[in-house]
């Protein structure tokens, strides 16, 4: 395995006093150099704070962090000179030509004799018989790929992607996959990535750390992720209250967590619970039933009690209905 | 450090310079000034005999174009938001750019815009009657004199909107400034005839230096070289200023 690219040790943010929102809590992480590493989360779990703070946008509170061999607090200026960075949203000067945003990023990088390696850039990205084009009529594909040529023009160490493919259309989504892998493997640079979209994670990373209230709660390849689950999850909505001891009783049955009439039971195997579960509980009685194999999303499930995709806003419009209902009743 | 700020400033007056909209008003402001603020006071300030020998145009020109350098300061603050509202600020400074090359590029940026002006006003002030002195060293003077105070204004609102995100900072932070130092200068009336309390204001206002040095140039009578003096100070001052709050307070979104 390469050196460290990143290397993270007891890191902690708190936004604010000492009152603060604690954005990052005592997180540990080493990320091999020449890997694609995927940090999944849902939003607010801590994500983009710990690519501010890698890049130096933001203080730490507490702890170190080093990234392509430099401090990131001492040596700023030096880890900003060997790292690239992909917003989730695009950012570029609209004003300005293609070209004009190279000639910019390399003068903000201070390089010299970099028009070969922006031309071999645009070359690769497709985007060379539109360099003198005005990025304000690209479309936001061709603009992501000019922010990634953008980030490669100093040949960094490090790329950061902060929710690359976040309100991309599906085809859009696919091509953007195929450059982080086409970059990691053309260019050989490291990759830290952030992600709520689980899929995107398994597809791209070679290893993944899970965050989730600004705690790393689980780190490793997604198929070791995916290996420590070896239950099936079942979620379950029942039209009336039952007795959850009822289903805790079921043979297999791992755990059993409500929220309401929602039920999200962990099981050894669904294939023999389900006829249980049917003799337990009347079928009319069920207004929705899945089953989950193992997956990233039950990883996450497990370790964290709760959804990467967050379901609280439909409770809340549940609730909202409700309280509506009682108003006028 | 050079790098990044040539990259900057060149951004910062290419954008100026390539919206329609920002070049037609940083041309137009100032001619508006001559004709509807010229044109009202002309003759009552002819009758009064207290605006030196020429017309009142050529009075009113140095203290317009002064008071002009007060509004480039303003737009130096809302392109430095903009930046911050999108994102723009980060893409900077996840590169080896400091705070403070940010911070030069715009007063810098901003002073550029600012001295466009001069020669648009210079051609509409031909147009109302004014004539210039062939003396490039007074030219030269006049120019630098207005090239300071524009740096200085720029530095000034910079650090006071440095902290800020929100839009309406610079327009706040404009009325505040704007207002009591346009008056309380020499720009537009001779100080003479101020209160005691205005008159010490204007006394120490730079816009006051930068008035009265541009006024004894267009109206031939001699030059204070001082002026120059006390606007180099002034620019210096905010420059240092400025570079110390953006170091420590310029926020990044």
């Amino acid at each position: 395995m390469n050196a460290p690219a990143i290397i993270v040790n007891d890191l902690s943010k708190r936004y604010g006093n000492s009152h603060g929102v604690l954005a990052l809590d005592h997180v540990n992480l080493s990320i091999a150099g020449g890997t694609v590493f995927g940090l999944m989360g849902p939003n607010g779990a801590g994500k983009t704070t710990l690519i501010k703070v890698l890049t130096g946008i933001s203080d730490i509170t507490s702890g170190t962090a080093s990234v392509a061999g430099f401090d990131v607090k001492k040596e700023s200026l030096k880890v900003r000179a060997r790292i690239g960075w992909v917003a989730a949203e695009v950012i570029l000067e609209d004003d300005f030509s293609t070209w004009e945003n190279l000639w910019l990023q390399a003068r903000l990088q201070d390089l010299k004799g970099w028009e070969e390696r922006a031309e071999q850039l645009l070359q690769y990205f497709g985007l060379l018989d539109r360099k003198d084009d005005k990025v304000s009529h690209y479309s936001t594909g061709m603009r992501k790929k000019l922010e990634i040529a953008l980030a490669l023009l100093h040949q960094p160490t490090v790329i950061f992607m902060d929710e690359p493919t976040i309100g991309l259309d599906v085809a859009t989504r696919r091509m953007l996959w195929d450059i982080v892998t086409g970059i990691h493997k053309e260019f050989g640079v490291t990759i830290l990535l952030t992600t709520h979209y689980i899929e995107e994670a398994d597809a791209l990373c070679d290893r993944i750390a899970i965050i989730d209230r600004g705690r790393i709660v689980a780190e490793g390849t997604p198929s070791e992720l995916k290996s420590q689950v070896k239950s099936d999850i079942v979620s379950l909505e029942t039209s009336e209250a039952i007795d959850s001891s009822i289903l805790s009783k079921i043979p297999g049955v791992q755990e059993v967590r409500a929220q309401g009439n929602d039920w999200i039971i962990q099981v050894a195997a669904s294939e023999e619970f389900l006829p249980h579960l049917f003799a337990t509980v009347r079928p009319d009685e069920i207004r929705r039933i899945s089953v989950e194999k193992p997956s990233l999303e039950t990883v996450f499930l497990q370790l964290t009690g709760h959804r990467i995709a967050e379901e609280e806003p439909m409770h809340d419009i549940r609730k909202f209905y409700a309280q509506m209902r009682r108003a006028r009743a | 450090m050079r790098s990044q700020l040539w990259g900057l400033y060149v951004r910062e007056v290419l954008r100026t310079f390539r919206n329609p909209f920002v070049v037609l008003v940083t041309l137009v402001q100032p001619f508006m000034w001559l004709a509807f603020f010229g044109s009202s006071f002309n003759n009552l300030a002819a009758a009064s005999g207290k605006f030196g020998s020429g017309s009142y145009f050529a009075f009113l020109l140095p203290g317009t174009l002064s008071t002009s350098m007060l509004s480039v300061g303003m737009f130096g603050s809302m392109s430095t938001i903009q930046d911050k509202r999108f994102g723009f600020m980060k893409r900077i400074l996840i590169t080896p750019t400091s705070k403070q090359t940010i911070f030069l590029s715009k007063a810098f940026g901003a002073a550029t815009r600012g001295l466009v002006q001069v020669p648009v006003m210079v051609v509409a002030a031909i147009v109302f009657g004014v004539s210039f002195p062939l003396s490039p060293i007074e030219w030269t003077g006049w120019i630098l004199a207005l090239l300071l105070l524009a740096i200085g204004f720029s530095s000034l609102f910079l650090a006071m909107t440095a902290p800020s995100t929100d839009w309406q900072t610079p327009g706040v932070v404009s009325n505040f400034i704007t207002m009591p130092l346009m008056f309380a200068s020499a720009a537009l009336f001779p100080s003479t005839s101020f209160p005691s309390w205005m008159q010490a204001i204007s006394n120490v206002n730079p816009i006051t230096f930068s008035a009265e040095l541009g006024r004894s140039f267009l109206l031939g009578t001699s030059v204070d070289w001082m002026n120059l003096g006390y606007l180099a100070v002034f620019a210096v001052l905010m420059l240092v200023i400025g570079y110390l709050v953006s170091a420590r307070w310029l926020k990044v979104e």
